[in-house]
């Protein structure tokens, strides 16, 4: 679902000065379009996540920062670790 | 659901801050965006989010205690976590390969098969990207060129093809963002607002059109000019004809998809002249006939 910044305050449960702030951060990355920005289910999800980092684990900004750039490269070599796993069942097969 | 004491593992007397700790402790281990191999962490996380849920707020921990609710209702509702998303195979912005950059750079098998994975990604055709562009009703019937202004400052020239609807999307191929490497643009997808129009409204493939004709043209008929949206057309109106006579334009409606075109329809509504006219005043106060004419005998009877 693509959400504009005011559904996607609501759906996130968020401040606009919070939102604001994690834009300037550049945690939250959404789509850039004639009509504003465009959030969509994956933003609300990272959304969520930070979220969670601040309001339960009691991480702060800095903590927060580190873990998104640790969390950003672990999906990353995940997603190269699948891609290796399907290329090698590929040329196996 | 268990008793959630026992999930969070504290005894039933522990403080607020006790609870918060033993939650936090939990928390942080089984998170499942901490945790993007394991697929059992999802759950195990719910079930101690459900129980800190309520024994974390003082008001429903109070309640539990005291018999008034139980554990159950606690349960977190369907959470999507951001792991769901993040290994997708479509490109988003948060992608980071730098945890293996250093791998890539070596002359083995190992770093090859890194490398190709890391080239299919790059060579990934570019996003869609979403405009919107209002369009008058008369465009959106009779077709129109369009140039929507991009927020880059660019600009797109885009055709309204003839007969289309609010809301309708338009994909001009290989406008959208661009691809990486050898990866194609995306598609730029418009989608069109038709707006609303104070003459004529669209059901269908037909338009409706409410058209004022003075006493004289609708007592004695005769040909008089009709807008559509599409340009004027002469219309004859017949002798007799009635506020609320409705009269059909063929083929000049909104065109269809199968071929041909749907109609429009005129109603018609007799308008008084402006100001009163003596002469008819004069006229009307002698005509017997007219004045025994009861337009309302059917309906009040």
């Amino acid at each position: 679902m693509i959400m504009n910044k005011q559904e996607f305050l609501s759906s996130a449960g968020l401040q606009v000065q919070t939102l604001d702030l994690w834009l300037e951060q550049r945690w939250l990355i959404p789509e850039q379009t004639s009509a504003g920005a465009n959030f969509s289910d994956m933003d609300l999800a990272r959304a969520q996540f930070i979220r969670d980092l601040k309001a339960d684990f009691g991480v702060n900004d800095e903590g927060v920062d580190v873990i998104l750039h640790l969390v950003d490269q672990l999906h990353g070599l995940r997603r190269a670790l699948e891609q290796m796993h399907k290329d090698i069942q590929g040329s196996s097969s | 659901m268990r008793n959630p004491y026992e999930i969070l593992g504290v005894v039933p007397t522990a403080s607020s801050a006790d609870i918060q700790k033993a939650y936090r402790k939990l928390a942080k281990k089984l998170h499942p965006d901490l945790n993007p191999g394991d697929k059992a962490a999802e759950e195990k996380f719910k079930e101690i989010a459900g129980a800190y849920d309520l024994l974390g707020d003082a008001e429903k921990r109070k309640r539990f205690d005291d018999g008034e609710i139980d554990a159950t209702g606690a349960e977190r509702p369907q959470q999507h976590f951001y792991r769901d998303f993040a290994t997708s195979d479509h490109g988003h912005p948060y992608t980071d390969s730098s945890g293996f950059a250093d791998f890539m750079d070596s002359d083995d098998a190992f770093a090859e098969l890194l490398r190709r994975g890391e080239r299919a990604r790059a060579n990934r055709r570019g996003r869609d990207l979403h405009y919107q562009l209002p369009i008058d009703f008369a465009e959106s019937i009779a077709g129109a060129n369009k140039r929507l202004t991009l927020p880059d400052g660019g600009t797109l020239d885009v055709t309204i093809p003839p007969g289309l609807v609010d809301g309708q999307i338009l994909r001009l191929r290989g406008k959208g963002a661009p691809g990486a490497g050898k990866g194609g643009p995306g598609d730029a997808l418009i989608e069109v607002e038709v707006l609303p129009d104070r003459r004529f409204t669209r059901e269908g493939d037909d338009i409706s059109l409410e058209l004022p004709v003075s006493l004289s043209e609708a007592v004695l008929g005769g040909r008089i000019r009709v807008p559509t949206p599409t340009g004027d057309v002469t219309m004859a109106v017949p002798k007799g004809s009635n506020t609320g006579t409705t009269l059909r334009l063929k083929g000049k409606g909104a065109p269809r998809r199968s071929g041909g075109h749907g109609d429009q329809f005129v109603k018609l509504k007799v308008v008084l002249p402006k100001p009163p006219d003596p002469e008819l005043e004069a006229f009307v106060s002698h005509w017997d006939k007219g004045k025994a004419f009861n337009p309302r005998e059917d309906s009040t009877s």
